[in-house]
């Protein structure tokens, strides 16, 4: 039983982490394999941890206030000033950009935290249960995904009213069925291993199994999905708040920030149009290589699956 | 085959009327008034409930829920979708009018994504690790995180900046103007286009990587067949099928792209009512192409199944 148990961590923790060592030497040899086995996702990391130290610091990073405007300086292209120039009524776009990755981040975390997690849990569920709970639960997923999520989102945002709430719920519940599909299809192959039938074997619960033995399985894939679901969050988004159902106005996010820019007369100019979306463009590239970079280092089984 | 056809439909019907009540659920019964939309905020706390009443009632607001999702399914069947909040045309005007545009940038975005992706593809499958494969690798990596909203609004500034030029914003129908509507589609077809070549390279290349160590493809080099024929007529093929599943599937999310991206071009299509409609809260509009699209979604998921039923005969007797 013992040998068997600790197979099934091994599996979880291993390439990373030798057994036995105190937390920080573990999590500083984990990175710096990490670093080794990806040295191109390693670096999108670090740039990814650059964009939330952004978000977490911006308040002392931004030049400006991000609402207040200079009204000697109305949509005036990059000077000395305003390094990123400033839009129609002179708000500094440094700044709204440095703010924005705020709005980006929040939304993006708090729909992955809420949507994949809840469906990596009904996966986890459906796929380890399964019977009639798994048929049902697999035709509501369907129903869930017969809308092209930026739709399904932009519409459950449209009912729900403008606000960060909202778009976190409305993000968060395109992201379920992706969440579920993908855990449960984990779950399904785990399932048939034999250190889970070997628990069961020794008369553990159904829900000790599920719980002790495969669940840990499942960490790996849902980082990585977890990771590329945040890209893909933000890109929704933003789409949202230039679609004009996202976070209301004054609140600056990259998304709106371009929105507005459309509204700046008939010809955008180009410097509102610019920095916003290479925001957008960075931050997703980050998010997406530093997945695929854990899913390399975790588990290259999972290439193409998740 | 006909079973599975048979089965396939009937799944989607079932699909196309739990679709409708979620619309429904979502648009209607959701909080957020509808006259809150119509009057604004401050406007809706200056109605006094008799207006607010008697509004509602005009707009078939004020019957049971499950009356009027009843009367929306009528309303479908007949044809009659209903009229904007703030638009004269009717909703079935509007999807008449704008939506062969959008069609069309579907359409040609998914030809050009083959165009682009799958030659990349052998490019970089044939030569793992070369130049050529790096860099196409870093490109689909990219294009997959560019918002293709914002891609298109760099290429309008890109043409206003360096040839002062602007395609048309008025609709121009296909075959009345054609060069008109075409520098109206191209745009949102290249963006679009692009976006989907980068998933597609993507899948391919990892698709045809698998096929080249296959049994067949040794077979076909040993009995000295040159490159070029094992990989277009042996490789390719096979390597293809899950390209085919992933194009369909894409196309689904390009009707879905195409709302931003039409509106970061200024293209009147149908997408660009969408974004007006979610811009101006109108519900109506909304759950009618909310409906619309859903509809096409869950029929082109169909149309991939089946056609991969018939190309592939070990997935038809599953």
């Amino acid at each position: 039983m013992t040998t068997v148990e600790s197979d099934a961590q091994l599996g979880l923790a291993s390439p990373l982490t030798p057994a036995k060592r105190s937390g920080w030497r573990r999590i500083a040899a984990g990175l710096w394999l990490f670093g080794r086995r990806a040295p191109l996702s390693a670096f999108w990391g670090c740039i990814a941890a650059l964009i939330v130290f952004m978000a977490v610091a911006a308040p002392v990073l931004a030049p400006y206030d991000p609402l207040k405007s200079d009204f000697r300086a109305m949509t005036k292209p990059p000077t000395e000033r305003h390094v990123f120039g400033s839009d129609q009524i002179g708000r500094d776009v440094l700044s709204r950009v440095i703010y924005g990755s705020r709005a980006s981040l929040t939304v993006a975390l708090g729909a992955v935290l809420f949507g994949t997690t809840l469906g990596a849990l009904w996966g986890l569920a459906s796929g380890f249960l399964g019977g009639r709970f798994d048929l049902v639960s697999q035709r509501i997923i369907e129903f869930l995904q017969s809308f092209p999520d930026l739709i399904l989102a932009m519409a459950i945002a449209m009912a729900l009213g403008a606000g960060f709430g909202t778009v976190i719920v409305a993000i968060a519940i395109t992201r379920i069925p992706f969440g579920g599909r993908v855990i449960r299809s984990v779950v399904l192959s785990l399932k048939e291993m034999s250190y889970v039938e070997a628990a069961r074997g020794v008369g553990a619960s159904r829900l000790r199994v599920m719980l002790r033995h495969v669940l840990p399985q499942c960490v790996a894939p849902y980082l990585i999905l977890a990771t590329t679901h945040l890209g893909v969050a933000i890109v929704i988004e933003a789409a949202l708040g230039f679609l004009g159902v996202g976070i209301p106005a004054p609140t600056p996010t990259w998304g709106n920030m371009l929105a507005d820019s459309l509204n700046a007369g008939l010809i955008p100019p180009w410097w509102l149009v610019l920095f916003p979306g290479t925001a957008i463009t960075v931050t997703v590239l980050a998010f997406n290589l530093l997945g695929d970079g854990i899913r390399d280092v975790l588990d290259p089984r999972l290439r193409g699956a998740v | 085959m006909y079973s599975y056809i048979v089965r396939r439909l009937a799944f989607g019907v079932v699909t196309v009327f739990v679709v409708s009540v979620i619309v429904f659920v979502i648009l209607r019964i959701l909080p957020g008034d509808p006259l809150v939309a119509v009057f604004g905020m401050e406007g809706f706390t200056k109605l006094s409930a008799a207006e607010r009443a008697s509004y509602m009632a005009q707009l078939g607001l004020s019957d049971p829920l499950w009356l009027q999702y009843l009367h929306w399914l009528r309303d479908i069947a007949s044809g009659n979708l209903g009229h904007s909040f703030f638009r004269a045309e009717s909703v079935g005007e509007m999807i008449a009018r704008r939506g062969p545009l959008t069609a069309e940038i579907a359409f040609l975005s998914v030809i050009l994504s083959w165009l682009v992706g799958v030659p990349v593809a052998v490019v970089s499958a044939l030569r793992p690790n070369s130049i050529g494969d790096n860099v196409s690798r870093f490109l689909s990596i990219l294009f997959l995180a560019v918002p293709g909203f914002w891609l298109g609004m760099l290429i309008v500034l890109f043409l206003l900046f360096v040839f002062g030029y602007r395609a048309p914003l008025a609709g121009a129908s296909l075959f009345e103007n054609p060069i008109a509507n075409l520098q109206i589609v191209i745009g949102p077809a290249v963006v679009l286009g692009l976006g989907q070549a980068a998933y597609i390279a993507r899948m391919a290349r990892s698709s045809l990587l698998e096929v080249i160590r296959e049994d067949y493809v040794r077979t076909a080099r040993a009995k000295g067949l040159s490159g070029r024929p094992v990989i277009s007529r042996h490789a390719l093929p096979n390597a293809l099928l899950p390209v085919i599943t992933l194009s369909g599937i894409l196309l689904g999310f390009v009707l879905a792209g195409s709302i931003p991206v039409e509106r970061a071009f200024g293209t009147p299509g149908l997408g660009y009512s969408m974004f007006t409609a979610v811009y101006e809260r109108d519900v109506f509009v909304m759950q009618n192409l909310v409906f619309l699209y859903s509809i096409i979604f869950v029929l082109l998921n169909i149309a991939v199944d089946l056609t991969i039923a018939w190309l592939d005969p070990r997935i038809r007797y599953q």
